[in-house]
């Protein structure tokens, strides 16, 4: 397997006066070319320092990063340049010059590469049309919606046929809506022109959209990464469970439990506390047999369903279930085992009070 | 009211006081642009930091900018003499403007270069543009609303001290309002001259906002 960027043994400390800080602590990954990555983390856990790493926009303090078989620090400032200019990227807040028009928005990498402006100008209407806003080739970027502007950004950042596109929290600033046209967007740019797509993000459901690979980042280290569709099924780390099985984004996991509205349900999910849960996934063509009822009618004793949802991971629906299993380790057994032998993906989880429910 | 030779001489002033202040700003431009340009580029969080070139230019900066114009009107006569052979006249008074105008300029140079968002600096600099790039076609594109605002301010201030130059018989309007004003006791020249000074800012003033908030495509 052709791997287009990989990262060995990354470190990154920022030297203040005061004090050191490490972003970023012994992170390997590989990207493989063709593939949408996801990095995913709470604000502050080092993943946009990361991506910054992936064209030297920050050097690492050790460790290497190779970008299509190259060392990225062998390279001189020169080589490095050209090197960027051949890696897309867009940013949260856009970062289009304010002051030129949308189509010299465009038009400005084609430059910087040397091309020249009848050329670049052909070329950037071009991209305008892929991103479908030919008609706002003369509109400065205040005239334009957050969607919008992203849309600039990303026809900017394709302007030189990159092999590889990194998105720093792309659609952080945008509302739900704008965010599914904008995720819709990178993945025909990246089925249709095969780029290889690096997305940085805080959300969880960005990842389960787009991504086909994911890495989670937690203070600095890398905690578990792999093909979406397993860890969807079976999180290991604290941080993935977090994620998956409970939902909540990673900047949710800090905030203290007081702070939290209860959940209506609370007293309902404390009785179940204590009593064994197990979460199963299942793509929904699977969903043709009735599983939980006939596993019911078979063992004759009730399952609470706790939670029940369809997430389109991937590209393809995944249901997932929560069920609080009865009493008796024999028969809780006998359910696993018979779940297991439906070919579902079977986790036993922990439930804290409240947690499931969102 | 004024004979003919007094509006003449009047008319002759606001040339002299429209000459020194446009030379006077160009070259200071010519001088301050980069300066201010190199300190923004320089300072720690530029896009290419410098600690000795961003101190040695700051301190320098700072010790021009300390002297007071009356004093350093002065102390450059000699300087003067020998770049455009005289010290006095309209022209004489050009060098020690610029002098004096150059430092500021790079300062409001240096402050309208640091307004540029970060993001789209990086956003260059991801798209692989190098340092010379980055100043002509991002820092100084994006700062141009601000750096306009700074030329009006600057024009002001340089037009504010080519009045002081008649003190070592500069020219100009502040020439006369001092001669006649001053040391003949007439007012009424003195007024009219200082009129037209307020006069002459506040169209600048007027104009080069305008002009700026035109150029400006920040808002919808």
């Amino acid at each position: 397997m052709s791997y287009i960027i990989e990262v060995k043994d990354l470190f990154k400390t920022f030297q203040t006066k005061e004090a050191s800080v490490d972003a970023l602590k012994n992170i390997s990954l590989r990207i493989e070319e063709g593939d949408v990555y996801g990095i995913i983390g709470m604000s502050g856990a080092g993943k946009s320092t990361l991506v910054r790493c992936l064209n030297f926009l920050e050097r690492p303090t050790s460790g290497t990063v190779t970008v299509e078989g190259r060392d990225l620090s062998s390279l001189s400032d020169a080589e490095l340049r050209k090197l960027r200019g051949s890696i897309g990227m867009i940013f949260q807040s856009f970062n289009l010059l304010m002051q030129s028009t949308v189509i010299s928005n465009v038009m400005f990498p084609l430059e910087i590469a040397g091309m020249k402006k009848s050329a670049a100008r052909q070329k950037a209407k071009e991209l305008l049309r892929t991103v479908d806003l030919s008609d706002k080739e003369l509109a400065y970027p205040a005239q334009l919606s957050g969607g919008q502007r992203q849309r600039v950004a990303i026809a900017r950042a394709l302007a030189t046929d990159p092999k590889i596109l990194l998105c720093d929290e792309a659609t952080s600033a945008l509302d739900p809506q704008t965010t599914q046209s904008i995720l819709q967007l990178l993945r025909r740019i990246n089925r249709e022109m095969g780029v290889t797509i690096v997305v940085i993000t805080h959300q969880m459901s960005v990842v389960r959209e787009i991504c086909s690979n994911v890495a989670i980042v937690e203070a600095g280290n890398l905690v578990e990464s792999g093909r979406v569709v397993d860890i969807f099924s079976h999180p290991r780390s604290a941080a993935a469970k977090r994620l998956i099985i409970e939902g909540k984004d990673p900047d949710e996991w800090q905030v203290p439990q007081e702070e939290r509205p209860a959940p209506a349900k609370t007293g309902f999910l404390r009785e179940l506390r204590g009593s064994r849960c197990i979460r199963i996934v299942f793509s929904t063509n699977s969903a043709y047999e009735p599983v939980i009822a006939n596993m019911i009618l078979r063992f004759g004793a009730p399952v609470n369903i706790l939670k029940a949802d369809t997430k389109d991971v991937g590209g393809t629906a995944r249901g997932e279930m929560i069920l609080g299993l009865p009493e008796g380790r024999e028969l809780q057994q006998e359910m696993i085992a018979y779940l297991r032998g439906r070919k579902l993906d079977v986790e036993e989880i922990e439930l804290n009070g409240g947690e499931v429910d969102r | 009211m004024f004979d003919s030779k007094v509006v003449s001489m009047i008319v002759q002033g606001i040339g002299e006081t429209l000459y020194m202040t446009c030379v006077s700003t160009v070259f200071g431009y010519l001088l301050g642009l980069p300066v201010g340009v190199l300190c923004a580029v320089t300072d720690r969080d530029g896009i290419h930091p410098n600690r000795v070139v961003y101190r040695t230019l700051d301190f320098m900066i700072n010790i021009l900018r300390s002297v007071p114009f009356l004093i350093l009107l002065i102390l450059l006569i000699p300087f003067t003499r020998f770049v455009v052979g005289k010290s006095y006249g309209p022209t004489g008074a050009i060098v020690p403007l610029v002098i004096s105008a150059a430092p500021f300029i790079a300062r409001m140079v240096e402050s309208s270069l640091k307004e540029v968002d970060h993001g789209v600096i990086e956003a260059a600099q991801a798209m692989g543009a190098g340092n010379g790039t980055i100043i002509r076609r991002v820092l100084l594109p994006e700062a141009r609303v601000s750096l306009i605002v700074g030329v009006t301010i600057v024009f002001g201030t340089v037009l504010g001290y080519s009045a002081m130059a008649g003190i070592v018989g500069g020219g100009g309007l502040g020439d006369i309002a001092i001669r006649y004003g001053y040391y003949r006791y007439q007012t009424d020249i003195m007024m009219v001259t200082v009129f037209l000074l307020v006069l002459l800012t506040q169209l600048f003033q007027l104009a080069g906002t305008g002009f700026a908030a035109k150029l400006d495509r920040r808002h919808s």
